[in-house]
């Protein structure tokens, strides 16, 4: 598991301010007056003599860092899916309704971790790839085949950026496949995953309230309340609590909740007896 | 000599705010009209709205240059597909077209913001909104550049729809009219030149220099907020002046 | 907080200031009326920018030395004096205090106008700018200032200075503000120009729909958990 956190501590850090579209112009030396003073708003740019530096520090303006709660787990029926919806931009939060489950073909799912562009263009790039496999071949792919084809890319594309942490979940003819892949190289088989700055809080509740012979509704259930724990802890998740299924028919999407009521839903405020009205509290 | 370029960047940022807005049977792209690099400007009357197909249209703060380069291969690739298809690219495609033209700079992306809107197949108002290397996502309405952060969250308020993930879905359209919706990003412009000194169209400054209070001619074509209303009768301009300083 | 723009002219028998009233926190307006132009003395006043708080708190201190030495002294501060303390309080803090200063007044020896920038150094000048928009307020004095202009050509000339700023620099901005001293009298004219009115007024106006919603109402007075003891007026005094 070492290796899912190092992508999602380096995205968390990822300063993304030079390339935000609001950031301030450049302007660094023309300052009309003495040394320092009256500068116009500026960020440092990359040192270019040396290209390949430059490569790298613009790719890291870009990356959008990401706070995300993804999770997946395999139990009795199928695969549990479910995702929050939140997507930032440092502290502003740049979207509340970004599908982080991407759908892939009709029996497997793509989460999505880390930048969006990547994941979401490595993603559809996969499912082009999954659907030529079909073409080809006549039969469906493998989750196994698809999170390895997914693994290759990134693998190749290793040390140059890329911000990716996803886990494939379908279903084939071995039955239910889970699978965490990431740009560093990596590729787990596992029953049970979380990705993302809230995985911890997310695998609290997950490892406490797993088991493997759940029916469909507590699998959902117990991936809702993940996710929505995960969004009270982690600023940086929140949004629409998305749950999927994927059986041996296919993917179905569940449920979407906004957090927000979900809190409500189980927290319900009590109506506290009024001890006492206000005009009375006014006089008294 | 390695630090003589040490201060050297291939990018700029020109500045420019750009805001869409989707309705039931019309899409509304609007952009101010100027451009600055550092604290000077560069002109008053530059459109940040591309055409790209009949009923698409993209709005691009950022880099400007980028923007041109982007433009032009957008519309080239739109040239093939038309000898190809003999029609129009729809919305949704142009939407994923431009998300992998950004993707495929991924690695020296171009430093432009976007905003693609336009009309679905079905005659639907639609806005894609992007990051700098093609993520990108269908929504309501949006807006980029260096005036998003004040008009978003007066977007979020006056339009915050129910979203499109939640299950059992809500209705999820903008509920203004076409007049209210125009209304409406004419006031997040201003709005935004109050407070944003890269969203102000710097107006000519004609004054009499002999004496007395001197006045602000009226504001040239351009010093202004350029807006494109798309609906079933076709397509329609619109400019509405804003503050010059 | 940056203060960007101002300039100064002298005129036959006094001195003009001018300034912007944009105060800016990188690309966002912070103040979009604030006052550049500072008190120093009744007969000297003195426009900043750069850094708002050094701006302020550098003319306060001074102002306050120059009152103390008018009690001493029982004379009319002199703009030399202002200059003085001012160069001598920035050079000692080595540029790290930013104010960038057009110091003008009127007193025995007749109108002065001075800069002094950050680091300390200082000019004597018949004309000058500063801040971001200076070089655009500078065009239009290099083209326009002739010796000998009279009240009335001197406060157009400095107005226009300003709006050349304020339209061609992004960093100054909205209304004109002026200050005219002369021997013996001195007008200060805030807002004497206001040359950006809001451009867009939605004839609908608009609401804000969505209200909170009130999920919980609970009042605990005071009364029931403290006992108030009453004690007699003069508990105090004892």
């Amino acid at each position: 598991m070492d290796e899912v956190f190092p992508v999602q501590v380096k995205i968390m850090k990822v300063d993304f301010s030079g390339l935000e579209s609001s950031a301030p112009l450049y302007g660094g030396n023309d300052n009309l007056l003495s040394d320092g003073f009256a500068d116009a708003p500026s960020f440092d740019l990359p040192v270019t003599s040396d290209f390949d530096g430059f490569q790298k520090a613009s790719v890291q303006m870009v990356k959008p860092a990401k706070g995300t709660t993804t999770l997946a787990f395999i139990f009795k029926d199928g695969v549990m899916v479910a995702a929050d919806s939140r997507a930032s931009m440092g502290g502003y939060i740049s979207s509340q309704s970004v599908k982080k489950i991407i759908e892939i073909n009709p029996y497997m799912l793509g989460t999505m971790a880390g930048g969006a562009a990547d994941c979401q263009f490595w993603h559809r790039n996969l499912g082009i790839k999954c659907r030529l496999h079909e073409l080809a071949n006549k039969r469906r792919i493998s989750v196994t085949g698809a999170s390895k084809l997914l693994a290759n890319i990134l693998y190749s594309y290793r040390g140059m950026g890329l911000s990716v942490g996803t886990m494939i979940a379908g279903w084939d003819e071995k039955g239910p496949g889970l699978y965490y892949v990431d740009s560093e190289g990596g590729r787990l088989k596992g029953t049970k995953f979380s990705v993302g700055s809230g995985s911890p809080y997310a695998y609290g509740v997950l490892d406490s309230g797993y088991n493997y012979d759940m029916s469909i509704d507590e699998a959902a259930e117990l991936a809702r309340r993940a996710i929505y724990h995960a969004t009270f802890r982690d600023g940086a998740s929140g949004g629409v609590a998305s749950v999927y299924h994927v059986g041996p028919t296919g993917w179905t999407k569940l449920s979407g909740d906004d957090v927000g009521e979900l809190h409500y839903s189980y927290y319900p405020v009590e109506q506290a007896v009024v001890e006492q009205e206000m005009t009375e509290a006014v006089t008294a | 000599m390695p630090k003589e370029h040490a201060n050297w960047s291939p990018y700029d940022n020109n500045g420019g705010t750009c805001v869409a807005i989707a309705g039931a049977d019309y899409c509304v792209i609007a952009a101010d009209t100027r451009m600055s690099t550092g604290y000077s400007i560069l002109t008053r009357d530059y459109s940040k709205i591309c055409k790209l197909a009949d009923k698409s249209f993209m709005a691009s703060s950022g880099f400007q240059a980028d923007v041109k380069a982007l433009q032009k291969v957008l519309s080239s690739r739109h040239l093939i597909y038309q000898h190809q298809h003999n029609k129009q690219m729809s919305c949704p495609a142009m939407a994923q077209l431009l998300s992998n033209t950004l993707y495929y700079k991924r690695f020296f992306p171009y430093y432009a913001f976007n905003v693609l809107g336009g009309l679905d197949s079905e005659g639907k108002g639609c806005v894609f909104t992007y990051d700098a290397v093609g993520s990108y996502e269908r929504v309501g309405y949006s807006a980029q550049g260096s005036g998003a952060t004040l008009i978003t969250p007066f977007l979020d308020n006056q339009l915050k729809s129910p979203s499109p993930l939640l299950l059992p879905a809500k209705d999820a359209v903008t509920p203004l009219s076409e007049a209210e919706a125009v209304d409406l990003v004419k006031t997040c412009f201003s709005s935004a030149t109050e407070r944003d000194i890269y969203t102000i169209s710097k107006g000519m400054f004609g004054e009499n220099s002999t004496g007395g209070k001197q006045k602000a001619q009226a504001a040239v074509a351009g010093d202004s907020v350029e807006i494109i209303i798309l609906n079933a009768n076709g397509v329609r301009r619109e400019s509405e002046p804003l503050r010059r300083d | 907080m940056e203060l960007p723009l101002i300039s100064y002219v002298v005129f036959q028998n006094g001195v003009i200031l001018g300034a912007d009233t944009r105060a800016t926190e990188g690309p966002i307006v912070a103040d979009k009326n604030c006052e550049k132009i500072h008190y120093m003395a009744p007969n000297i006043y003195c426009c900043g920018a750069g850094t708002a708080a050094d701006t302020e708190a550098v003319t306060d201190n001074i102002s306050s030395q120059l009152k103390l030495h008018r009690y001493h002294t029982g004379r009319e501060s002199r703009v030399v004096t202002a200059l003085t303390l001012l160069k001598s309080h920035l050079f000692r803090y080595q540029g790290h205090v930013s104010a960038a200063l057009v110091l003008g007044g009127v007193d025995v020896t007749g109108p002065h106008l001075h800069t002094i920038y950050p680091h300390g150094s200082t000019d004597t000048l018949p004309y000058a700018t500063m801040g971001s928009g200076s070089l655009a307020a500078m065009a239009i004095f290099e083209s326009e200032y002739r010796e000998g202009l009279t009240r009335e050509e001197g406060i157009n000339l400095v107005t226009k200075a300003i709006c050349s700023g304020i339209f061609n620099d992004l960093g100054s901005g909205s209304n004109v503000d002026v200050c005219v001293i002369e021997k013996g009298k001195k007008e200060y004219l805030r807002n004497h120009l206001t040359p950006n009115p809001r451009t867009y007024i939605s004839s609908r106006g608009y609401t804000f729909s969505k209200k909170a919603e009130v999920l919980l109402t609970k009042i605990t007075p005071l009364k029931e958990l403290v006992d108030v003891i009453e004690v007699g007026g003069d508990a105090m005094e004892e």
